[in-house]
Parts: structure tokens; sequence; C-alpha cells
């Protein structure tokens, strides 16, 4: 049975639709393709053109804020690229100190994350069934409140008089609070909390799969559990702490809200750069282009984790 | 069926002072209410290649995780070449397992899956190279040392476990369905090849499968394992030829099982009464039974005859038509069905092309039996 009857069999009255898919040439399988092609290509490709255009013009006051990139003048194509805005950014070291600080506090707190992550997903997945299916359930929990409502409470366990001085005070550790707030240890705080189980739901998902008889051959050839670990364990969950680390890594970059609420004035993470040019300054072509760069910078590590999961794919 | 004999000339199993090298002694595992392995005892001597023979779920294999460790026994005693075993870790036991799935690390080469055990023992890299190198060519694996697993076919997977699990020089090595994964035609090869190298290295086997024929082939003693019990313990002539019972006798190869009772107990004879068998079944040997006791005769297959001639000189005949005909090649199997409605079995070789007396469908057929192709079976 060809595909095309087989829509016709299926959909009511599809016959029509059928035949003129059909004809544009879309077929079953181009019609199952074509759905995602299209959501890329509206919210992916088309927004990431208007970027990549705007931040190749200039800046004006006008709505909206920029030059148009070509003009029609008197049967000529006038065509403006405007490289200013990338050159600008490597000349003023803001930027670049900016770029630097966010892949800093973001690879920091990926480390932080995949240490704390790790034994967690670990023990979930050689939980019991019935316990690790809660086990689970907890990790996912946070997720039903607010984002912006979690990390704004970190707010109050961090501050001069919040909770944890408080409680330190209280049991004497410390005389005068301890400053926390508007710290980086407070944005590393928000980072591994926020981020911490898109590190354990795909180490989970890998370790679960590991299968037990591995480790038994480890110890039958006489390596003790510590070893197994190391030579064994962690060298095959090696995919699952790739994918993890790179949940948490690309978002924590152009994490904006999480430096806003809980950093200080000198905590400069490119998300907030991004946020002042593009609504302070209202300089979009500069804001376009520093997105741009970040863009091009995650691209890379995510480049790796694509190589990382096409090797695992050959070994099975 | 071909018997390997251990190393050992002499039976040690027989020599009533020799020295067991691995004792199990009233082994009992409970998982939950649920018993997996219920008083076992086995002895087994330095050489041998032992298998447990059993269905699935008999506890044959939760058996062979108690020995390396994996399993905690309920209670009992495991004694490995003098060491009782209790407490013992895996990692710190002498003995090693071929695991059913091979359980080769995927993410390591063969070479360093082989090296993996002699590394953990901390010796020297040179010793390391060289004792790899010997052990891929005693298994015929000698180019594929930089080979991942997954580049290798099963047959060569399972030679690499094997390199694996003996290049530590076990004391004893377990082999948990050491062939199960392989074909048919590679199984019987590697079979040989198996009791090659075990004979070359003098390690003891315990090997676990349900397979009777390859227990039959490789073993040179077998234990037969039922619901967590051990039913027999033989060799593989003593377990085929005088099945203790008829789980035994049914369970290892194919049988015909006559029920009776006994007529007549004579000093070196009996004859029993079989209206299943249609006829009275005489067996010259003394048993041990009283006169009325209810009693199995098994006999195989290949120790009846069957013709449509009569078969006068056969000490036990019984008459019936044939039902079915599988032809194998080297034999021809025929289903009888006798009188009292029971089925037979009768096999007889193919000696000739063809055969133009040979029964065939709904031909009435006499079959006979020598005394001694029978066997009664009491339990």
């Amino acid at each position: 049975m060809s595909q095309e009857e087989t829509l016709n069999g299926k959909l009511p009255g599809g016959a029509f639709l059928g035949r003129a898919l059909h004809r544009i040439g879309l077929r079953g399988r181009g019609l199952v393709i074509a759905i995602p092609v299209l959501w890329l290509f509206l919210f992916f490709l088309l927004p990431f053109l208007v970027v990549a255009k705007i931040s190749l013009s200039e800046a004006a006051i006008a709505r909206p804020p920029y030059l148009p990139l070509w003009n029609w003048d008197d049967g000529f194509l006038n065509i403006t690229l405007n490289f200013g805005n990338y050159l600008f950014l490597f000349d003023d070291p803001l930027y670049l100190s900016a770029y630097i600080e966010s892949v800093k506090i973001a690879a920091v707190s990926t480390v932080i994350t995949l240490l704390v992550g790790y034994p967690m997903a670990y023990l979930i997945a050689r939980a019991a069934p019935d316990t690790r299916n809660i086990l689970l359930m907890l990790v996912i929990l946070p997720f039903w409140t607010s984002f912006l409502l979690r990390v704004y409470a970190w707010i109050g366990f961090l501050k001069g008089n919040g909770i944890i001085n408080n409680i330190l005070m209280k049991i004497g550790l410390i005389n005068e609070p301890l400053v926390m707030l508007q710290t980086d240890f407070a944005v590393y705080i928000g980072i591994v909390y926020t981020y911490l189980p898109f590190m354990i739901l795909p180490l989970f998902a890998n370790l679960v799969k590991l299968d037990q008889s591995y480790l038994e051959a480890s110890a039958d050839l006489g390596a003790r559990p510590v070893t197994t670990f190391f030579t064994v364990t962690l060298p095959l969950s090696a995919s699952g702490i790739i994918a993890g680390c790179m949940l948490v890594f690309i978002p924590a970059v152009g994490e904006f809200v999480i430096p806003a609420l809980l950093g200080g004035p000198d905590t400069l993470m490119i998300g907030r750069v991004l946020w002042n040019e593009f609504f302070s300054n209202r300089d979009w072509p500069i804001a376009s282009a520093v997105a741009i760069v970040m863009l091009v910078v995650l691209v890379i590590p995510i480049m790796l984790l694509r190589k990382a999961q096409a090797a695992e794919a050959e070994v099975q | 069926m071909t018997t390997s004999q251990p190393s050992t000339a002499a039976k040690p199993w027989d020599t009533p002072d020799a020295v067991p090298f691995m004792q199990i002694k009233n082994i009992t595992k409970k998982f939950g209410s649920v018993v997996a392995v219920e008083n076992v005892s086995l002895d087994v001597y330095k050489g041998e290649i032992f298998c447990l023979l059993g269905g699935s779920g008999c506890g044959k294999s939760t058996l062979l995780r108690m020995l390396s460790g994996f399993e905690v026994p309920t209670s009992g005693q495991i004694i490995i070449d003098g060491e009782d075993q209790a407490g013992v870790a895996p990692y710190d036991r002498q003995t090693n397992m071929m695991f059913q799935s091979y359980a080769l690390f995927p993410h390591m080469t063969v070479e360093k899956n082989i090296a993996y055990g002699l590394k953990r023992d901390g010796l020297p890299k040179k010793e390391i190279a060289t004792r790899v190198t010997d052990i891929l060519s005693l298994v015929q694996m000698d180019g594929f040392a930089t080979r991942k697993p997954h580049q290798l076919s099963g047959g060569q997977r399972q030679r690499v476990a094997l390199a694996r699990s003996l290049v530590k020089k076990p004391k004893l090595l377990m082999l948990d369905e050491p062939l199960g994964a392989l074909d048919k035609k590679l199984r019987e090869e590697t079979q040989f090849e198996l009791i090659k190298i075990q004979e070359s290295l003098g390690v003891t086997f315990v090997v676990v499968t349900h397979d009777q024929e390859e227990a039959m082939t490789l073993s040179s003693r077998i234990g037969v394992m039922n619901k967590g019990e051990i039913v027999q313990v033989g060799t593989p002539h003593e377990i085929y030829e005088f099945p203790r019972n008829r789980f035994v006798a049914d369970f290892i190869g194919s049988v015909n099982l006559f029920e009776g009772r006994i007529k007549e107990d004579g000093e070196n004879h009996v004859v029993i009464a079989s209206p299943e068998a249609g006829t009275d079944i005489y067996v010259p040997y003394a048993v041990s039974g009283v006169e009325g006791q209810q009693i199995a005769i098994a006999v195989r297959p290949e120790k009846m005859e069957i013709s449509k001639a009569d078969l006068g000189e056969m000490r036990n005949r019984t008459t019936g038509t044939v039902d079915e005909i599988a032809y194998m090649g080297n034999v021809s199997v025929y289903h009888v069905l006798l009188d009292s409605g029971k089925r037979v079995r009768v096999s007889q070789s193919n000696r000739t092309r063809s055969n133009e007396d040979a029964p065939t469908y709904g031909d009435r057929v006499n079959l006979g039996w020598a005394g001694r192709a029978g066997v009664v079976v009491t339990a």
C-alpha cells in the first residue's frame, strides 16, 4: 500500500488534501519531518536572521531604533553593512570580561552541579524501583513552582538578616552577619540550585541503564568498589555527564534572572549586559551583536556534545 | 556423545581419601520466602569440569553466584582450596567468572579488557603484556587486541570473555552458560576447544548450563538440579544410563517411562507387571523393593528395536501402531502408539540410504528391548 493510499484511508475526506500535498511533493514521511522543519524555520532560523541583520545595522533614534540595512535610492540599491558593532565588542574590555566572567561562572557552577548531581543520580538509579519513582518526583517537584519565585526565595535565605545568618548567629558560630547576597557566591548557589534537575535527569537516565554485570565482572576481576567506579561506572556514564553538563552550562552562560536577583553590581554576566544594551541604552545593534557572539561561543560545546553522542551511538 | 575425563586419570570422587578442591556444605539461599537453593552439598575435585545442569529457575545460577561471592548464602558453608569463603568479598576471591552476557567492558579494547584483572593485582606492565599476548593466542584471538567488543562477533566475544576470566589463573573458574549465545555449529566446535584449554591449564571449571548436550560433552561430572536441590551427581554416563529418578531420566535425553508394579521379586531378577507397556517387563538384576510396589522402568528410544518382523529373541516385547515418524538424517524416530494408549519413542539409526522393510505410518509393529536395556527408577 502506498503512503498516499494510507493517508486517504485514514483521514476522512483526506483524499483531496492527500492529492494536493502529493502534488507539491509531500508524502507521509516528508509530512512528518515538515512540521519540525517548519517550526525550526519560524522560531529559530527566522529570528536568528533578524537578529543577525540588526547586528549589522547602525543604531539610531528612531522606531525601530536602528537604520535599515538597505535602501532603494534612484535606481541604486544601497546596502550598508556595519561591522562596527562587532569591532566595538572587542574594543571595549567590558564585553570581553563579561563573556569571560559568564563562561567562568557557568563552568564553575556546572562542575559544582555535576559534583552534587552525580551522587544523587547514582543513588536514585540504584534505589529500589518504588523508591526510585519517589526520588525522581522529588527532583522534578521544584518545577511546579515558578522559577522566579524560587530564586527570589533564596534572597530570604542569603540576606544579611536572612534565615542562614540568623541561624548561624543564634548558635554562636558568627558574631555579625555574613555578606552572601549580591556576591558571586549567591549566583553560584542560584545556578546550582536551579539547574540541578537538568544535571540529575540525563545522568539518571544513563546510570539506570548501566548493566550490573559490568560492575560484577569488575569486582570478580579483583577491583574494589572505588576502583570499579572510576574505571567502569564513570567512563560508561560519560555521555550522561556530557549531556547534563551541556544542559547546565549552555543556559547558565546566558543566565540573566539569577545574577540580576542574587548577584552584586560587579557580577558582570553577558545576560545582564545584553539586558542593559537592549532596554537601558536602547542600542539594538550592539545588543544583537552581543547575542550573536554568545551564540557562536555556545555552538562550540554543542558540537562537542554531538560528537560525543555520535561516538556513543557507534558503540551501541 | 563423548565423555571427557579429567586430566587426572583416576576418578577422585571414587577415591575415599581424596580431598575435594571445593566443598559446598548444606548451602541454602532464600530470597524473602522463596527458597532458591535448598540444602545443597557438593564436592568438586581439582581439575574437574563440573556441570550444574537444570531448567531455568532451578537455582543453578544462584548457586554459582554464591560461589563467586555475589550472593551471600542464608546458611551453609563454601570452602575453596581449604579456605572458608564466608565474608570474603568477590574482589578478594581467587575465583573468576565468565558471565553469561560476557560483560566485556564496552569502552575498553580486547587487550584492556583482558589486562583489567592483572592491573588490579598490580603486576608489572611487561608481565601483563606477555600474559595478555599468551592468553590471546591460547583462545586464537591474536590480532584482535586493539578491537573494541562491539567490533567482534558473538563467538569472538565468547573467546575474549574466556581469556579475561582465565588470564588471572584462577583456582576455580565459573562459567555461566558459556556457550549459550552461540549458534549450534559454533557451539559444538567451541565445546571441544573449551575442554582442551581447560586441560592445558588445569583450572577447575564449574559450568552452569540448561543444555544437557553441552553438559554431557563438557563435563567430568554433572550435578542435576531441580527446584533448588541437587537431584543426582554423577558422570555423564551414570546420569544417562542410571538416572536415579523420573526427573533425571526425563530431563536428560528422551526416555520411555513404563509405570508398573513389582510382580515377582527374585534374588537376581524382577518382573514388573506394566499394563501400560502391554507386557510383563523382565529386569535381570535385583531391585530394592517389595512385591506390589509402584515402580517405573525407563527405556531409552535408541535401546529399543522396532520391526514389522517378529522379535522373538528379545527379552521384552510389545506391539503397537506407528503414529509418526521423524526423519533426522542419522536416525529416524518412530512414535508408536501401544495398545494401552501409551505413546513410545523408538529411534533407529539409518545404516543404509533407504530401507524397503522400514515400518511406515499405520504399520503394526513389534517393539522389543533387552533385559538390561531398561533401568528401574523407584523415586
